[in-house]
């Protein structure tokens, strides 16, 4: 009884089940667990105004389908979000750009100073063809 | 609705999370914790489904783009004040801001932010005992059977002659009363 009459004015800081609630909101829970979900209602309003705002739904299916919904709409905001965050990320470091374009640069000079080199060597004439020069000299 | 991975981790533990990476992930997860409860929030004060599911779609957007500009410590209330804030605009917009409302508004932090314990001692016990004698007879029946004999709302509707509202009503205005009286006491 006194531990009883201390929880009068105690703040409980539970975290409230949605299945839970869905069977309150439904009347499928004993009177025992009904007066321990109104004990946390009267002790926090937010619980106590979710169950009035709650039991306003004409049809809880609708309503948990509804929550199933802004759960996802959520998920894709996040998504959305951390994608663009990643794509700032890349923005926000020129030293990546930088270095590609180093690469790119470097690939480039390193392609033509191979032509380059290619070119200025001279094919060695074939043998028989030596042959018939100095011949043709003579 | 927990998802069933992270239910192991209290909110406090997942803001801790958000505010050290600022990954939205975590605030994902504490935001879904609440969307039932915020979807009730809005209800009750929007009184209509598309209106409320809107509400809680913008509660969730004002928290993904402003959460991280504040110091938040209790997340559970910080969330339900974005919320009822919210719709009372809304409503306001609307010009439909009553002094019904104005009330609500007005008793909200008294009764969810304020997490002291007030009886410690055996003597507080006592005063809280004598202090229930001094409410009136209806908030002292409901008080006594909705804390004391554990009683269901419905079961003192059904056992009193008063209404699920007025039975609400007389535990919420009684446990407010108590509270007055303990205070006023030396």
């Amino acid at each position: 009884m006194s531990d009883d009459l201390k929880n009068i004015l105690n703040n409980s800081n539970k975290d409230i089940d949605n299945q839970k609630l869905m069977d309150y909101l439904s009347q499928q829970l004993s009177n025992q667990e009904s007066h321990e979900l109104e004990k946390m209602m009267a002790e926090d309003e937010f619980i106590n105004d979710a169950v009035e705002g709650l039991e306003q739904f004409s049809n809880k299916k609708n309503m948990v389908v509804s929550v199933e919904h802004l759960n996802s709409e959520l998920q894709k905001q996040i998504a959305k979000k951390k994608s663009r965050k990643e794509k700032r990320r890349l923005k926000d470091q020129p030293g990546i750009y930088f270095t590609i374009i180093l690469l790119l640069l470097l690939i480039i000079i390193s392609y033509v100073l191979v032509k380059k080199y290619n070119a200025n060597q001279q094919p060695l004439p074939k043998p028989a063809q030596t042959a018939l020069l100095t011949m043709a000299h003579e | 609705m927990k998802p069933g991975k992270y239910n192991h981790i209290d909110d406090n533990e997942l803001l801790q999370r958000f505010y050290a990476d600022h990954d939205n992930e975590w605030l994902g997860i504490l935001l879904q914790r609440y969307t039932m409860l915020l979807l009730g929030v809005c209800m009750k004060y929007l009184k209509n489904e598309e209106d409320a599911k809107d509400s809680v779609q913008q509660v969730f957007l004002k928290a993904i783009h402003e959460l991280h500009k504040y110091k938040v410590d209790y997340f559970k209330s910080w969330i339900y004040m974005v919320a009822k804030n919210h719709c009372l605009m809304k409503l306001r917009d609307k010009g439909k801001y009553t002094a019904e409302i104005n009330e609500h508004l007005m008793a909200t932090p008294d009764e969810t932010t304020d997490k002291n314990n007030y009886i410690e001692k055996d003597r507080a016990l006592t005063d809280m005992a004598q202090a229930l004698t001094q409410l009136n007879k209806e908030q002292q029946l409901c008080v006594t059977l909705f804390y004391l004999e554990k009683k269901s709302y419905q079961e003192i509707v059904a056992q009193t002659s008063f209404s699920l509202l007025q039975v609400k009503s007389h535990i919420q205005n009684g446990k407010r009363n108590l509270k007055i009286l303990l205070e006023k006491r030396p």
